[in-house]
């Protein structure tokens, strides 16, 4: 349990993959003039955070790792698919992304119009197909990556939500002509990563 | 729409005014990082050193080239509800091939690069080029194009990298350029630099620097 | 009019289904053909860099050397001898058994019919590997180094290393990390040959065979003064605790310490 509680915290502030690490940028930088919308993206990774980790994780362990065929036969016990775990994943989360769009729009109405239009932008969102590379990477197991997939894209929400309330308090301030809008922008977002890496010390 | 296409036709393969602004015009005036925001990411994680850029920078320019190519070659034949995902395929195989070509010739900087690698493919401005331009024109001006974008990326990422490598441990492209005091010399390494949240200030103030001196990039608000 | 049916074909169902079969095909081609082309070139390569290493730690080779496969197996050959150690009862392997070099530890450690949990540890270490890697350097008769391999959980992930021995298992003599994620800068400082250079001559154990090397805060006294501790990296307590642990765990009685007992009673049948 320590070991989840630990995982989930790593996810969410030393590891945050918007802050730390940078994923989502694009969408991070322009779905944050609002809190509205940045909390509808925010609500929108998690969501498909949490399903697309465990969904790659199980595919990667049933089909792609070198002896993950072995139930074909004992021909293909040798095989080993990994260099197709790209393609694999961004097609997992192409297709998680379509299916979560159309089954909100059926049974959850008020969701789909509060999220509608940030579902198909993730699928070509960094956070998303970073958390499954992540995943990969450090060869979590399935339970590890359900956590890890709910942390990360919490975390990405907890910053973008952030970054919004900054910039709505932004706006009434007095910027340099030049800095205004993007450069400001990132300028906030740089000190906002600098912030966040005091959690780097923290270990559980 | 058919204008767009026409206009394009009978002067597939010259080189003119409008394949040259095609081409240019990403590089500063419509630069995908600092005008456009996309491909941002990759911008920041890998910036620490000019070599890692420059390999980046590489298969960006590789990937987006192949990948608009393909896309522009097979525009009128793609559905248009698998849009997305046909062109999402395509440049995952390229990636893919690239990631395999780098572990097999430069390993200890795949080693490096680790996943960022993986997510050109997730790189906005790959996908943007492919899906905005490429699907609208003929295979030459798009490959033009996402040359031309490309070309404005790589710019961004290899100045921000120089300026980090520089600032932060006083070399570049691995050469001690400005001798440190720990060894004998003048220059204290700046330890920001090598951090992470550097990227971002570097960055912000290059799109200060751009816009104090081409004007017509500041934002309308 | 010619683009309106156009248009029509290329949405009809069939069609689609069509066109994606072929798209994948293509793609699945090309990526199966580059992996397949790839694979040997890629496998040495990673040989090569982690023998590099297996190098660097015992001195045979400089970091920043550009050696190639040929040197890497020409050095191995002339002074290497790659051995499985029994992490459990310390036994070496024998030697025709199988082939040590071509041994994969990381994967040997993920399977779980040739790795056991690991027993609570400050390291990070949750399985450990029935057999580690031992390289034996000889560079006359007898066996004057041995490069062992550590990893463990460092600040961003896992730091891989080798740490080479003097023939009394207790002196170190050198020390690599050759593959880690820790914050440029800081914690990736492990991997600098300027702080690898001050663990020479540090011994591990004290008086009564406890593992006890350790990365201190600040400045450690010289070899002879202050051999239990090692200069801290500066700024990156959390890296210097890790390589603390790292070392105290491989070195201690879950890692290699049954073997190098073995070593040094000239139990160990090298």
């Amino acid at each position: 349990m320590e070991h989840f509680i630990n995982l989930l915290i790593r996810a969410v502030f030393l590891e945050n993959l918007a802050l730390a690490y940078f994923l989502g940028m694009c969408s991070y930088l322009a779905c944050s003039k609002k809190m509205e919308t940045a909390i509808g993206l925010g609500l929108a990774v998690v969501f498909v955070q949490t399903l697309t980790v465990p969904l790659n994780n199980i595919l990667m362990r049933g089909l792609l790792d070198e002896g993950a065929l072995s139930w074909l036969g004992p021909t293909f016990a040798e095989i080993d698919l990994r260099f197709l775990s790209f393609i694999l994943f961004i097609a997992v989360i192409a297709a998680a992304v379509q299916i979560v769009e159309m089954a909100i729009d059926r049974f959850l109405p008020a969701l789909y119009t509060s999220l509608g239009v940030f579902l198909p932008l993730i699928a070509v969102n960094c956070v998303i197909l970073g958390g499954s590379l992540f995943m990969q990477e450090r060869d979590y197991t399935l339970p590890e990556s359900i956590v890890f997939g709910f942390g990360s894209g919490f975390g990405f929400a907890i910053a973008i939500v952030a970054l919004a309330a900054i910039r709505e308090k932004l706006s009434y301030s007095n910027v340099p002509e030049g800095l205004k809008g993007l450069g400001i922008t990132f300028i906030v977002v740089g000190l906002m990563s600098m912030a966040f890496m005091v959690f780097s010390g923290i270990q559980l | 729409m058919s204008t767009v296409i026409g206009s394009g036709r009978p002067a597939r393969f010259t080189f003119g005014p409008n394949e040259r602004a095609t081409l240019t015009d990403p590089l500063i005036a419509n630069n995908p990082i600092t005008v456009q925001m996309l491909g941002v990411c990759s911008a920041l994680a890998i910036t620490t050193r000019v070599d890692n850029a420059v390999v980046m920078s590489v298969g960006v320019i590789l990937v987006a080239m192949i990948a608009s190519l393909a896309v522009s070659l097979i525009r009128e034949r793609i559905p248009t509800a698998i849009r997305i995902i046909v062109q999402l395929a395509i440049i995952a195989s390229l990636v893919t091939v690239f990631d395999q070509v780098l572990e097999a010739t430069f390993y200890e900087i795949s080693l490096e690069l680790s996943v960022f690698v993986g997510l050109i493919i997730t790189n906005c401005m790959v996908l943007g080029r492919a899906e905005g331009y490429a699907m609208r024109h003929p295979p030459f001006p798009a490959v033009l194009d996402a040359l031309g974008n490309a070309l404005g990326y790589a710019l961004i990422l290899i100045v921000v990298a120089a300026t980090r490598e520089l600032l932060g441990v006083g070399k570049l492209l691995g050469f001690q350029v400005l001798p440190l005091t720990r060894d004998g010399g003048w220059y204290e390494p700046n330890g920001l630099m090598v951090l992470p949240p550097s990227a971002l200030f570097v960055i912000g103030l290059l799109i200060w620097a751009m816009r104090t001196w081409w004007p017509s990039l500041v934002e309308k608000d | 009019m010619a683009e309106a049916s156009t248009a029509r074909d290329v949405n009809a169902p069939g069609y689609t289904i069509r066109f994606a079969l072929v798209v994948c095909l293509i793609c699945a081609a090309v990526v199966a053909t580059a992996a397949v082309l790839l694979e040997p070139r890629q496998a040495a390569n990673a040989r090569l860099y982690m023998e590099k290493n297996v190098l660097i730690a015992a001195g045979l080779a400089e970091p920043g050397d550009d050696l190639s496969i040929a040197d890497v197996d020409a050095l191995f050959n002339r002074y290497v001898e790659a051995r499985l150690v029994d992490l459990e009862t310390g036994e070496l392997v024998p030697e025709n058994a199988v082939d040590a070099r071509a041994f994969d530890q990381r994967a040997a450690r993920s399977d779980p019919e040739s790795s056991r949990p690991a027993p609570a540890n400050k390291a990070g270490i949750h399985r450990l590997p029935e057999r580690a890697v031992v390289y034996f350097i000889r560079r006359d008769e007898a066996v004057d180094e041995l490069v062992l391999a550590v990893e463990g959980l460092g600040m961003w992930g896992t730091m891989y290393g080798f740490v080479s021995l003097d023939p009394d298992a207790n002196t170190v003599r050198g020390l690599t990390y050759y593959e880690h994620r820790e914050t440029p800068g800081l914690g990736a400082e492990v991997a600098s040959p300027v702080w690898q250079r001050v663990w020479q001559g540090r011994k591990i154990y004290d008086d009564q065979w406890r593992a006890r090397i350790t990365v201190i805060k600040g400045i450690a006294g010289s070899p002879e003064d202050d051999p239990l501790h090692v200069d801290g990296l500066s700024g990156a307590t959390v890296t210097s605790n890790a390589v603390t642990n790292l070392m105290q765990f491989w070195l201690g009685p879950h890692g290699y310490g049954p073997f190098l007992d073995r070593f040094r009673n000239g139990e160990a049948d090298t």
